[in-house]
């Protein structure tokens, strides 16, 4: 039994098919980079995972748990616990602006978990000195680097102690010289232990972050190997292509 | 133009005009409690996808904003009691009839506020696991309050001037007070005068602080 187990999941938009019978296995000790080009699906399945799209089929299993099953007529099964126990952070928006960064953190754990508002306040202030933002947590996100706010943003999910954390390419609408920091909380939640799933253009952060590197393209995994091997000696002819475009573009 | 001005009338009557002044404020305040809270849920419904909340809502808010307030207030306060056989006060209907004026239009402000906030802030509460209420209540309500608040005080100043209609229906508030002191001491100059330069008095500085207040929203929104 894998701790993340998707099994033949099925997601469509109207005609158009993203998914028809989609596997993918994750260890618990895993961080898997999804890449890919653009409109595989990448994205799509973290979204699935976090049960914010309907699915028309499959299931997605969390440490042997049901916790989505998919149905045609639109009436997917949804265990709610899955919004507790997995943590998202995405590309734009991530920020409730009408809060302070202390209240961004605040808000799931004392509205929706019952958690007393001081013990919230004390765990976020925790965070925020861990990630270098203690001095941040009155400001309001429109004060804030893109950078910053990514790492509020990170910092707001792990307030809810999640057991698997989902990046949606949380650094692709940042300035490049923002991306380091980022990049750098997120090697420190790896080096901490914490399972995720990240989605990224930067072939770089993924090989250095990774423990795996799944290659898809149209909806299907290509190739599925350790970072070494994917980006060092690819197998598939469609992995040594979409890697030679990318990374020739990067330079 | 030969006229005295003669100010005594208006000394004397002033205590009556601030009374006055008072019950204007009052229909204003309860107007605008009803038009912000009504006005909020016509405009969530009026997001729904099913057609029979969204149709009802719709001729709600467009009869209110194509008819003239002036004879909303004067139906409510002729017509109700007929058809339903109910005797409220006419401070009651005045209140009612201009709060529901103010919610159809109110609703159209959250509306407008609700579809402009990033349709990412759904996903990323959904993700932290607060249901459809904790959404409503703690990421889109703050946030389309902030966004319209310029619009809100726009109609919920709108509506205390439009508030004079009620002197029709003989509700005693600033217009209606100054009606009668005018015509009891034929000072109709210094008196209307005065009453306009009380409205005045009010919705100038709140005017003013709306321009302050969306400078400000729009800072603390920015993306």
């Amino acid at each position: 039994m894998a701790f993340v187990e998707i099994d033949g999941l099925v997601k469509r938009y109207g005609s158009l098919s993203i998914f028809e019978g989609f596997d993918l296995h994750m260890e618990n000790a895993d961080r898997l980079v999804l890449i890919g080009p653009s409109g595989c699906g990448k994205s799509t399945l973290l979204r699935c995972m976090m049960g914010l799209e309907d699915i028309a089929g499959g299931t997605i299993r969390l440490g042997g748990d049901d916790y989505i099953q998919g149905a045609t007529d639109g009436r997917m099964t949804l265990d709610r616990r899955v919004q507790k126990e997995v943590g998202m952070v995405f590309q734009h928006y991530t920020l409730f602006p009408h809060l302070s960064v202390l209240g961004n953190l605040c808000l799931a754990p004392v509205r929706s978990r019952g958690v007393k508002k001081s013990e919230a306040r004390d765990k976020a202030m925790g965070l925020l000195e861990r990630f270098g933002l203690a001095e941040r947590a009155n400001f309001y996100p429109s004060q804030l680097s893109g950078g910053q706010k990514q790492r509020v943003a990170i910092a707001r999910a792990l307030m809810l102690d999640p057991k698997l954390m989902l990046f949606d390419e949380v650094t692709s609408a940042l300035d490049p010289e923002l991306v380091v920091e980022v990049e750098n909380t997120m090697m420190e939640l790896a080096e901490g232990g914490m399972p995720m799933m990240i989605v990224t253009h930067d072939m770089h952060f993924a090989r250095s972050i990774a423990t795996k590197v799944v290659f898809q393209e149209r909806g299907k995994v290509i190739e599925a190997a350790a970072p070494d091997d994917l980006f060092g000696n690819p197998q598939q002819e469609r992995t040594r292509d979409f890697l030679r475009n990318v990374l020739h573009i990067e330079g | 133009m030969n006229y005295e001005f003669d100010w005594f009338y208006v000394k004397k009557g002033f205590p009556q005009l601030i009374e006055g002044l008072w019950l204007t404020l009052e229909l204003t305040l309860w107007a605008n409690v009803i038009g912000l809270v009504l006005g909020f849920l016509v405009a969530i419904g009026m997001l729904s996808k099913i057609k029979a909340i969204v149709w009802p809502l719709t001729a709600y808010i467009e009869f209110f904003r194509c008819t003239p307030a002036l004879i909303q207030l004067v139906w409510f306060f002729f017509c109700i009691p007929i058809l339903f056989n109910v005797w409220w006060s006419a401070e009651f209907m005045g209140i009612l009839a201009l709060g529901l004026n103010l919610a159809a239009f109110n609703a159209e402000a959250y509306r407008a506020a609700i579809q402009a906030i990033p349709h990412a802030h759904t996903d990323a509460s959904t993700a932290l696991g607060l249901n459809v209420f904790q959404r409503i209540i703690h990421v889109i309500l703050p946030q389309a309050l902030i966004l319209s608040l310029p619009v809100l005080i726009t109609n919920g100043i709108g509506i205390f001037q439009q508030s004079a209609l009620v002197a029709l229906i003989s509700v005693e508030d600033l217009m209606y007070q100054g009606r009668y002191i005018s015509t009891q001491t034929f000072r109709p100059i210094e008196t209307l005068t005065t009453v306009a330069l009380i409205y005045f008095a009010v919705s100038f500085p709140v005017s003013q602080a709306v321009t302050l207040i969306e400078r400000r929203t729009k800072r603390l929104l920015a993306n």
